[in-house]
């Protein structure tokens, strides 16, 4: 198989990161680590020789008593006793990214991983670029980047070398934190150069000599995190773990029916509990049902300032709220289900996409469509129709929203577990009024480990509040927690959808014609809410010739917003199961079917290099297929298998799962087989723990996960609500990677999930005859055991 | 003036709410931060601490109601030159954490578990670990890491840590 080579193939941004992805501190770029003007800064603020990590006290005179660690790039500064320090640039969510963009560094700058000490970077687009945690970008984005910090820091570090020791630096080489002279038989450790290293002139990138993949010494094996030894000792790293000194502690309530704006409390009452320091109500522009985190907007509620955060949660829970409810939603769920089956049989609205021409061009509306599905459907041998329904899901990380502020003199100071923490400051310069000129001055946002994410803390709504809050408590340090309550009905959710299929199978029972009738919400009668759209670049829609897509719009601004896998979480369960749907009709095993439709290996948009290739598809179907014995033996009576592939955010995924459905529907998952091409795997414990949590998660949405509305109100409020899949339902679980060698590294966070959904419905159908056509399953009587 | 026995040390609470669960004394009063709030009515076992050597939600316990009971949160089980449990250290080798937020409650479950029973069968794992949510879904690493740390605490079994995490 000839694949194509793309190592230099930046990731595809997603759509609402455009958007999002902007901060007066930051340029989109990744800026160049030779750059001259950083170096420039840098020795103006460390007195020229050498530049220490806090930039404002004199590190000359550290240096001169030789106790100075030397900065030889954003990204590595060497310490006086030789340890290495590695900056890691980007928020830490559980995806590994803290572990893993410095182990790319390393390698590079040829150290061993034992004399590494990790970093979190503090927020500073000037020098790190772009810094969030989502759309499984964070590796492929900064691949080559962090290949060159550390490539030039190791040259800085030979020509210090040689200059030192006046010996040639062809004759020097590195390895594990040492310079090396073969000829004499000495080395020396980097430490020893680090002063003069700090010094030298910064080589162009193209001058850079990178390493080839056989020459990795950590790429590829098996790395712990960074942060484990204090993780289990429960050291503070979270957002919800900061602490300083005179800090007090904030609830923030707003109204159960989304969109209502308070507009009175019983404030003598809550400001007469013990504890309480002040309470009031906040009511800053925004609307409350647009994902619009970068925009300092905020919900209108009622804020309860206490010493601790007990008193702020027991005055919550006495608030007695006057709502105008004149805005407020009033969508129930329900009624949209009712809505979208009588549509089963009906056509929407002609899909339309933007056609984009170009940069300062406004974009074309087009038809999604190619062919002629109506007339292709209409001669086929057989047509199969099927309709699909999913719920509305809460993120439900486990760190509900929290986080620190101190405003004073008209500047604030952030402590935030943000996945867009760049947005969390230029929306918080918005929210005070300062000019974007001054905010890198006046907003400083230092980034804390995120207590999961999985796109809950994309949107900045908690940073924001607190900051509103804090500039009222002015000069007091101030925690705003919010409860698990607040949480799950004040979340941006997955969107609930709807999708009316009908393929065509042709005379020999090959897949010619798809259509499909997309049911999906707006808030504002234009577009679909947040991650509420179709997509027509979605398998198996790419890879065939005539697809008509259709669309019907509810009224329904209940907030949306991406969760782990946007879109993909939802339609990887209708896409792949209908998929099996029509390899049943088609009298074929579902393995071939998918075969069949993938076709010969290529690109299946050859003017995009970053749609689907279906000889890397085809690669990982066949070899989870080979590894779980798919296709080999007879099923038990009430126990099969069932296969799913998927592709999306660059990542190839195939997995399979093993089920026994008993006579009354419990369902015990006894293993899940997962293959996977990310490209190149750069740590292995990392990548096996994203595909590990990634299938969970899909099994726990499955079966269990629905969030509802009634009149705008959520009705779902805390996990007994809500459950999540625990130890005992937890599979067995088996992973593997196919790596090409033409291809760099993609994320595995999100590819990880959304497979595993068909896999398991699939295989309930191959247990029992029963097919599943809507989420969660507990609907329709499933238990899983 | 309130006292708690805590990680083997008398500390004063101050004029403290008698409502006020454990949790929250812990984070706000003593700085005792590695327990962790995650849903406040018992659901997750994020706040999971020993009283007593028994695992219990520390969400769940209003601080008024606590006498003399030995009271151990994450931060006391490693010794105090940082050399970790072997749960701690099972955790560390086999990399359970993603996030990492709920891990002291599991810890500190598993810890219990191993205490009564260091070598535990897959369906006593179930039932003592059923109480803690894992959000990332860490699950098969965490069974993984309890059998290691039993192996370690009985000598019984070989254990190869450099190979711990081959079997993850």
């Amino acid at each position: 198989m000839k694949l194509i080579k793309n190592d230099h193939l930046a990731p595809e941004l997603p759509d609402f990161f455009q958007d999002l992805v902007k901060s007066p501190k930051m340029d989109i770029g990744m800026p160049d680590v030779s750059r001259r003007d950083f170096f420039k800064i840098s020795s103006v603020a460390g007195g020229g020789l050498v530049l220490g990590l806090s930039m404002g006290t004199s590190s000359k005179a550290k240096a001169q008593s030789g106790a100075a660690t030397s900065t030889l790039s954003p990204y590595v500064q060497i310490q006086p006793n030789g340890r290495i320090n590695l900056f890691s640039k980007n928020p830490e969510c559980g995806q590994g990214i803290k572990t893993g963009l410095p182990l790319i560094i390393a390698e590079e700058l040829d150290c061993a991983w034992e004399d590494v000490d990790v970093i979190q970077a503090d927020i500073d687009g000037s020098r790190y670029g772009a810094q969030f945690a989502g759309g499984s970008t964070s590796t492929p984005m900064n691949w080559m980047a962090m290949r060159q910090a550390g490539a030039t820091a190791r040259a800085m570090i030979l020509a210090a070398a040689a200059q030192q020791l006046n010996i040639p630096v062809s004759e020097l080489s590195t390895s594990d934190t040492r310079v090396v002279h073969a000829t004499s038989d000495r080395e020396w450790g980097y430490g020893e150069f680090a002063e003069l290293a700090a010094t030298m002139e910064v080589p162009a990138p193209d001058s850079l000599i990178l390493k080839t993949r056989d020459e990795f010494k950590l790429l590829g094996r098996r790395f712990t995190g960074v942060d484990n030894n204090d993780i289990v000792t429960g050291q503070p790293l979270f957002g919800a773990d900061t602490h300083m000194e005179g800090m007090l502690y904030a609830s923030y309530s707003k109204c159960p029916q989304i969109g209502g704006r308070a507009l009175s409390f019983n404030e003598d009452h809550i400001k007469s509990l013990p504890g309480v320091v002040d309470a009031f109500i906040m009511d800053e522009n925004g609307s409350p049902k647009a994902f619009n985190p970068g925009g300092g907007d905020m919900f209108s509620g009622v804020v309860v300032v206490a010493e601790n955060t007990w008193a702020a949660i027991k005055a919550k829970r006495e608030l007695e709220v006057e709502w105008d409810l004149s805005n407020a939603e009033v969508a129930s769920w329900d009624d949209l289900v009712a809505r979208a089956y009588a549509l089963e049989e009906q056509d929407g609205e002609p899909l339309m996409i933007n056609q984009f021409n170009g940069p300062g061009n406004p974009p074309t509306q087009v038809s999604a469509d190619k062919g002629d599905a109506e007339s292709v459907l209409g001669n086929a041998e057989t047509v199969v129709s099927s309709f699909y329904e999913y719920p509305y899901v809460s993120h439900a990380q486990l760190e509900p929203e929290t986080c620190v502020a101190k405003y004073e003199n008209g500047s604030v100071e952030i402590w935030a577990p943000a996945q867009i923490p760049q947005s969390g400051e230029s929306g918080s310069a918005v929210l005070l009024g300062i000019p974007p000129e001054e905010a890198a001055e006046r907003v400083v946002l230092h980034q804390t480990r995120i207590g999961g994410g999985f796109g809950r803390k994309l949107a900045n709504d908690y940073v924001f509040e607190v900051v509103a809050i804090a500039r009222r408590m002015e000069g007091i340090p101030i925690k705003l927690q919010w409860t698990r309550e607040d949480d799950m009905s004040g979340d941006y959710f997955r969107p609930g959808g709807f999708h009316s299929y009908s393929a065509g199978l042709d005379s020999v029972g090959n897949l010619t014609a798809w259509k499909d009738h997309f049911i999906t919400s707006t808030g504002d009668d234009q577009a679909p809410m947040t991650s509420a759209n179709l997509t027509p670049g979605v398998f198996p829609m790419d890879v065939i010739d005539n697809v008509k897509l259709t669309q019907t719009m509810f009224h329904n601004a209940i907030p949306t917003g991406p969760m782990r896998a946007p879109s993909s979480n939802a339609f990887a369960f209708s896409f792949q199961s209908f998929m099996h749907e029509l390899a049943v009709a088609a009298g074929k095993g579902h393995v071939e079917f998918l075969m069949n439709t993938l076709g010969e290996p290529r690109l299946a948009d050859p003017e995009n290099p970053r749609s689907m290739h279906t000889g890397r598809a085809a690669s990982v179907v066949t070899e989870v297929a080979r590894l779980s014995g798919y296709e080999q033996g007879a099923n038990e009576p009430g126990r099969a298998k069932g296969l799913s592939f998927y592709f999306c955010h660059s990542g190839y995924v195939a997995q399979v799962a093993d089920v026994t459905v008993s006579a009354n529907k419990e369902v015990k998952v006894h293993k899940v087989w997962a293959v996977a091409d990310f490209g190149f795997i750069h740590n292995l414990s990392g990548a096996e723990n994203q595909m590990e949590g990634g299938i969970i998660d899909g099994i726990s949405q499955l079966f269990n996960a629905k969030i509802t509305f009634e009149n705008g109100v959520i009705q779902q409020q805390n996990f007994h609500q809500y459950p999540l899949v625990r130890m005992p339902q937890a599979p067995e679980l088996e992973v593997a990677f196919l790596e090409p060698e033409e291809f760099s590294p993609t994320g595995g966070g999100e590819p990880s999930m959304p497979p595993v959904l068909a896999a398991v419905t699939n295989a309930i159908y191959n247990a029992t005859g029963e097919r599943i056509r809507k989420m969660p399953l507990f609907e329709s009587g499933y238990k899983l055991v | 003036m309130a006292t708690l026995q805590i990680n083997g040390q008398t500390m004063d609470i101050g004029e403290v709410d008698p409502s006020t669960p454990l949790l929250w004394v812990l984070r706000d009063e003593l700085g005792l931060v590695g327990t962790k709030y995650g849903c406040g009515i018992a659901q997750c076992g994020a706040c999971t601490v020993h009283l007593d050597g028994a695992p219990v939600r520390s969400c769940q316990i209003p601080v008024g109601n606590l006498t003399n009971q030995a009271i151990t949160t994450i931060e006391g089980l490693a010794a105090a030159d940082g050399t970790l449990t072997p749960v701690q250290e099972a955790w560390v080798e086999i990399d359970v954490p993603q996030c990492g937020y709920c891990q002291a409650g599991q810890i500190m479950s598993a810890t219990a578990l191993l205490s009564q029973n260091n070598s535990p069968s897959d369906t006593e794992i179930d039932a003592a670990m059923s109480g803690n949510i894992c959000r990332c879904a860490t699950y098969s690493r965490i069974r993984q890491a309890i059998k290691n740390a039993g192996a370690k605490m009985t000598g019984t079994a070989f254990y190869d840590a450099a190979k711990a995490g081959e079997t993850a």
